[in-house]
């Protein structure tokens, strides 16, 4: 029975675990490094275990001393949060090893969904739309034109060992491929010392839309809608909302029982997302899964009047999952304020918080473990507060959100507060056109002096 | 107030140990505290209205350490380096590795530290002589948890 849950995490996560814990009446166990002792989540939890020094390689990333701290304190449940050993199988599986219940899907869908070629195959299998391409590096020119033509154009050439958007290519038509090609794998050659490449689909006008999931293990899994996060800097979301501007009630449906299927193909236990791209045509295409709860679930819990967390512990209680849908109401949207100097190419801005008063108000949820007079270590990420406002309207929600972000005052480090305000003014934002590329063009203007 | 007398400032509060200096002076207040982990350089400037100059300083931050080291023998601590159950033998009747008094060489086993059904032995580092030990037999420990006092010698 659990009685005593164990928070694998820190920061606004922990502290929002702990809150769920605390109001369904179970103990809590934080864990920190030493660089967290004054932290939030350390001071709300029941009992706290310092696990190691500041890096979360000696810290929060280390099973032994989770675990270690598990049996000390006698907790019979961990929630790993998001990030660090939320969604590593072997973590899943020592915790199953020790006879502690992982808050989370089986080590064996963890490795699954973590694998992105596997995880593709399963969606399609399950009847999935996956992006079309080739399943595999593509040997020769030849074979990569041939996997185009088949896709249809346009298509991109990515190199498989690639990332940080090189060793990539976009072929708009069957004359252009051939020189795209050899241009691509000469790239991935010197950046990455691997010139294999893959051939998919470009979508054009991308959307990242997401649908929220929680399965009970048992075979029953729900959705709760979607969630907007097309607004992203260099693959970061800054802001998401839900649900989304372009998605009506039909393309929700599709896309839920799309999301739903997948699940059940793995008989997904605990919340999950999963992750689509939506081209300009209304068709969207498997990205990926994320078997965790996920940084942006308070906008789904706002407009759903669900608390996800709750649900995942009942779920690891065993709890079965009663399948219905899930009415939305309302327009959530959230910016995560990080301390970064956003006219300053967003550089880090570690410190001292000598001033933190959070926005308040109706309809306005501030999910923050910052306190004046905390200093941010230099550990970590750089995320301060996640700022949420909820309005009948998708423009009842932006006006609240302006006026939230503007009574918000953090002194001491900068913050992207100043770029959410010219972001949420933004015509193109507030008329909800936008896609994965928005920020790539959008001009920040300097600061006022 | 000029950057080099702000530097000296610092550097007085760094090497003396103060914890909090606070200036006024010409119409600014300058307040510079120091951190248990190093002088923070936390310069809050607000400007008051115009006052002589006055300059207090206070000595705080050693009041409740010294009377803290007062009370605690002298030596160096062992800290422990994970988390589990502390163990003062090698089992519940053997005697346990150490006591007050008792002399220590690096290698030595001081303790015996549980975590996930396997026994950690803790060595000495230093050799000298066991001040103080911290701990009750069978407690639950966390890291950097501070374990015995060595006296080194």
């Amino acid at each position: 029975m659990i009685q005593k849950v164990l928070i694998a995490n820190r920061g606004e996560i922990a502290l929002r675990i702990i809150r769920t814990c605390h109001e369904m009446g179970l103990k809590t166990v934080a864990v920190f490094s030493t660089a967290d002792r004054d932290s939030l989540h350390v001071r709300f939890a029941d009992e706290a275990v310092c696990i190691g020094p500041p890096p979360g390689r000696d810290s929060y990333l280390r099973p032994d001393r989770i675990i270690a701290a598990a049996e000390v304190t006698g907790a019979q449940a961990i929630h790993p949060g998001y990030g660090f050993l939320a969604e590593n199988a072997d973590f899943s599986a020592i915790c199953e090893d020790h006879d502690i219940k992982f808050i989370g899907p089986a080590p064996s869908t963890i490795r699954m969904m973590g694998d992105k070629s596997f995880a593709k195959n399963t969606m399609r299998n399950a009847g999935v739309p996956v992006v079309p391409g080739s399943d595999d590096v593509v040997k020769s020119g030849p074979i990569g034109k041939r996997v185009a033509l088949e896709t249809g154009f346009p298509v991109i050439i990515k190199a498989s060992a690639g990332g940080g958007g090189r060793g990539m290519r976009i072929a708009w038509t069957e004359d252009e491929f051939e020189s795209q090609y050899a241009v691509a794998k000469a790239e991935a050659e010197s950046a990455f010392g691997n010139g294999d490449l893959y051939v998919e689909k470009f979508i054009t006008g991308p959307r990242h839309i997401e649908i929220q999931v929680l399965g009970d293990g048992k075979g029953s899994v729900i959705h709760f809608g979607e969630r907007e996060c097309s607004i992203q800097r260099r693959h970061q979301k800054l802001i998401e909302e839900s649900p989304s501007p372009v998605v009506d009630e039909a393309l929700r449906a599709k896309m839920g029982a799309a999301a739903i299927a997948g699940a059940e193909a793995v008989n997904y236990e605990g919340a999950g997302t999963v992750e689509f791209l939506l081209d300009d045509q209304q068709n969207f295409y498997f990205m990926e899964m994320n078997t965790r709860i996920q940084v942006e679930h308070p906008v789904t819990e706002e407009v759903t009047d669900c608390d996800l967390v709750e649900y995942q512990i009942r779920v690891a209680m065993g709890e079965s999952v009663k399948e219905r849908d899930i009415p939305i109401e309302g327009h959530a949207i959230e910016c995560r304020i990080n301390a970064e100097d956003p006219f300053r190419n967003f550089s880090p801005s570690p410190g001292t918080v000598s001033t933190f008063h959070p926005s308040g108000g109706h309809g306005v949820r501030v999910d923050t473990h910052v306190y004046a007079g905390y200093q941010i270590p230099p550990y970590y990420d750089s995320m301060i507060a996640k700022l949420i406002a909820k309005g009948r309207t998708r423009d009842l929600a932006i006006r609240k959100m302006l006026r939230a972000l503007d009574e918000f005052v953090i002194e001491g480090v900068k913050t992207t507060i100043p770029f959410h305000l010219q972001l949420l003014a933004d015509e193109k934002f507030q008329a909800g056109s936008f896609d994965t590329g928005f920020l790539d063009t959008f001009e920040l203007k300097p600061p006022e002096e | 107030m000029d950057l080099e007398r702000l530097r000296e400032i610092i550097q007085i509060v760094e090497e003396t140990g103060i914890s909090e200096v606070e200036i006024e002076q010409d119409g600014l207040r300058i307040v510079v505290r120091a951190n248990p982990t190093g002088v923070s350089h936390q310069v809050v400037a607000a400007p008051v209205a115009a006052a002589p100059v006055s300059t207090s300083i206070e000595s705080s931050s050693d009041s409740a350490t010294t009377e803290q080291a007062a009370a605690e023998p002298a030596g160096t601590q062992v800290r422990a380096p994970i988390v589990g159950t502390f163990y003062r033998a090698a089992s519940p009747d053997a005697t346990p590795f150490v006591a007050v008094g008792d002399r220590i060489n690096p290698g030595d086993v001081l303790c015996i530290i549980e975590a996930m059904k396997l026994m950690n032995e803790i060595e000495a580092e230093v050799s000298g002589t066991v001040t103080a030990v911290l701990v009750e037999n069978a407690s639950p420990i966390e890291f950097d948890q501070p374990l015995f006092i060595i006296e080194p010698s």
